[in-house]
């Protein structure tokens, strides 16, 4: 991978929550990068930290009780985690822009869907406010809403929660970021519109050519959009893999348990399977490999149950942290 | 389709309209802000509702004007407001309709900011150029007498300073429809006059005290941690002192004005609205549409006083209703120790002091019309706040 063709690259960010019961160490050591143009995915289960991932790269994980431990957030060329607060809001909005899970109550009950969006026009794009307004008019018909004219007066409980979602993503793409982080975009939304939503963004990544980090918990959406995948669990990635290589081969004993829990077309009459227990609580992590309760090699061994294992390039573009990962010993 | 659900078809129906729908849905809150308003007008229009001079009167053939040309200071700059205030009101309502949306926040600030400007500038003005007139011309007398025709008076025709020793401490009858108090003024006359003190302590006060502690609980629930935690302890503090002693205390120290009081009001209760802002800004940090204001990268300000302030505001809202009754309270009580306005001013508070008279007799038309006063006006506010609680949340009145 040449470095070129990075715009963000996360290096070894630890992230962890203070609070009476502990220290919650939510992300420990996450690396990847995002390659211009592409789609990223990060899956994982809730609580393992993709969402505490996303907030770090924005630089809005709440400050007490969270802290960003260590690690480099590099986005073309700028150490984001070196950044003022005030050099930082300029990136933000305008370089990076966030679209959340839940569209519902994403926008401000108070104002227009237009004041809003045009208030994040006027303050990156320096345009007057009448400017801005028709703006964001044109940024409601690029996202899809019939009547944009209308619709930009309208108070958000007016609208449904997919167009809801679509205010959020033409607020977020309305300065033309290079990066677009979509946490859980589509799940508090119904089958039908997640999928036009998923092509929504789709057709504005080709028109923009602008990269997207998508978080998920749905692998379905994992194998028809993104590029490259990267696995979380309790707090550490555990495989990074282009999508194709990662549904055809997983190597980490959790990938293959998730995606034998993934019902198929064509195979019927099997019980799907599970994997067995529960994500670990953060405050209470268990030693070794955070999967070895549960997983099936790692819960008889002894190296799994006493040393975690780092993330590893076992071959080009594959990362993978198990012991018992084919090439993992060598590398 | 109306012409009206045409309108609100396409412009929608914001929040304050909703609150407003809800709120006149209840009887009991028109009827109370009918009294309130109509407590506004009685105190804006005070010097034509009673007074000694007549509207017109011939003199020798020749008419004049004495109410007018008698009009103090204070009664234009409270004219002089009422109606910059009512244009502004008239202009909100306005903006909604002929404002593009995009520009109309900055509109209403720049609206207001003339508003005030005017106001300040002409309050400035008036005091400056308009000289204070004392026309102790007896014309009722002249009339009577058959030196002047053709009087028109105010229907309470009784100035609040007036003393006239004769006519001291009547009871109620057709002269004077409440009575007189200790000096021999017309009861009715005083409680219209105290109207404007009342209302105006209750304003001022709540006004500061609002402005103080939406600063003071933004900043504090918005940041949190430690600042939080030094800023919660002087509220304590603040809190743990008798406001009332602290108030009089202070009073006995400063010169018995009206606008001291309120300042004194003001900065001593505002601690009830800081923990109501810190508490609703604890709550809106973690929402959603917050953090994606912040992922927008918007300027502090904008956060915490465009999205986070309109919709945590509703507590201010309705604690200053009760606030302004209070205030009135507070007042009330100070001038019936005897620390608040110092005569002939009128405030209800001192005309209640005046029931127990220096003569040991009980006058129950001196105690009883200013407490009417007072207890109607502060339950009618109360009333006010409570309709409008209820019409923000709902939920409330279900539980209730």
């Amino acid at each position: 991978m040449s470095e070129d063709g990075v715009l963000l690259s996360v290096k070894g960010v630890s992230v962890s929550f203070f609070s009476e019961e502990g220290v919650a160490k939510a992300v420990q050591e996450v690396s990847f990068s995002v390659k211009r143009g592409g789609t990223f995915a990060l899956v994982g289960e809730s609580g393992c930290g993709k969402s505490v991932t996303a907030l770090s790269i924005m630089r809005l994980v709440p400050e007490p009780p969270g802290k960003i431990m260590s690690g480099d957030i590099i986005f073309e060329k700028t150490k984001l985690l070196a950044l003022s607060e005030k050099q930082m809001r300029g990136i933000r909005g305008h370089k990076i822009a966030m679209i959340f899970q839940e569209p519902m109550t994403s926008l401000n009950p108070v104002y227009t869907v237009g004041n809003q969006i045009a208030e994040a026009i006027e303050l990156h794009q320096q345009k007057k406010p009448s400017e801005a307004w028709a703006s964001s008019v044109e940024m409601l018909e690029k996202v899809g809403i019939a009547d944009p004219e209308q619709r930009v007066r309208e108070y958000p409980h007016q609208m449904s929660g997919g167009m809801q979602q679509r205010v959020m993503i033409a607020m977020a793409v309305s300065c033309e970021p290079t990066l677009l982080i979509a946490d859980e975009p589509t799940t508090a939304l119904d089958v039908t519109i997640q999928a036009q939503i998923l092509d929504l963004l789709d057709e504005l990544q080709g028109q923009t050519g602008m990269s997207i980090l998508m978080i998920t918990h749905n692998l379905g959406i994992v194998a028809e959009r993104a590029n490259d995948v990267a696995v979380m669990y309790a707090s550490r990635i555990v495989e990074v893999a282009e999508t194709k290589g990662l549904f055809a081969e997983p190597l980490h004993p959790y990938t293959q348990g998730l995606l034998k829990s993934l019902p198929r077309l064509g195979f019927s009459g099997e019980r799907l399977q599970t994997i067995a227990g529960i994500v670990p609580d953060p405050l209470h992590f268990p030693a070794g490999c955070k999967f070895h309760p549960r997983c099936p090699i790692g819960c008889n061994d002894r190296r799994c149950q006493t040393l975690e294992p780092k993330l590893k390039e076992v071959r080009p573009g594959r990362c993978v942290a198990c012991w018992h990962a084919p090439g993992y010993e060598a590398g | 389709m109306n012409k009206e659900s045409q309108e609100k078809a396409k412009w929608g129906t914001s929040y304050g309209e909703l609150v407003w729908g809800e709120f006149v849905k209840s009887r009991l809150n028109v009827v109370c802000l009918i009294f309130v308003i109509f407590l506004f007008l009685v105190a804006i229009f005070a010097p034509f509702l009673a007074n000694d001079k007549p509207f017109l009167i011939r003199i020798n053939g020749q008419l004049h004007f004495p109410i007018f040309k008698n009009l103090r200071s204070t009664d234009y700059c409270i004219f002089l407001a009422a109606i910059v205030g009512i244009f502004e009101l008239l202009l909100i309502g306005r903006n909604r309709r002929r404002i593009a949306p995009s520009i109309r926040g900055r509109v209403l600030w720049r609206q207001i900011f003339i508003s005030s400007s005017i106001i300040l500038i002409g309050t400035v003005l008036i005091f400056v150029f308009i000289p204070r007139r004392l026309d102790a011309t007896d014309y009722k007398g002249m009339v009577a007498s058959g030196k002047a025709t053709d009087a028109i008076f105010a229907p309470i025709p009784y100035g609040y300073g007036r003393t006239n020793l004769k006519l001291r401490e009547q009871p109620p009858n057709r002269e004077h429809w409440l009575g007189t108090d200790d000096v021999g003024s017309d009861v009715l006359c005083r409680l219209i006059h105290g109207s404007r003190i009342s209302l105006s302590v209750g304003f001022v006060a709540v006004g500061i005290s609002s402005i103080i502690g939406v600063v003071v609980g933004a900043i504090l629930g918005y940041f949190g941690g430690k600042v939080d935690f030094v800023g919660m302890r002087i509220v304590e503090i603040m809190m743990a002192i008798p406001v009332f002693f602290l108030i009089i205390t202070i009073v006995a120290f400063f010169p018995r004005s009206l606008l001291n009081i309120m300042i004194i009001i003001g900065i001593t209760s505002w601690t009830g609205n800081a923990r109501f802002i810190r508490a609703e800004f604890f709550k809106l940090r973690k929402q959603d549409f917050v953090q994606a204001a912040l992922s927008l990268g918007l300027p502090l300000r904008s956060i915490l006083f465009r999205h986070m302030l309109p919709n945590g505001i509703a507590p201010v809202l309705v604690n200053a209703t009760f606030g302004i009754a209070g205030a009135i309270f507070i007042e009330a009580a100070l001038s019936f120790l005897g620390f608040g306005v110092a005569p002939p001013t009128p405030s209800w508070g001192q005309m209640l002091s005046l029931g127990v008279s220096t003569t040991g007799r009980f006058l129950w038309w001196l105690t009883l019309f200013p407490g009417l006063a007072i207890f109607f006006t502060v339950m009618a506010y109360n009333l006010v706040g409570e309709g409008l609680r209820d019409a923000i949340d709902p939920r409330l009145r279900k539980a209730a």
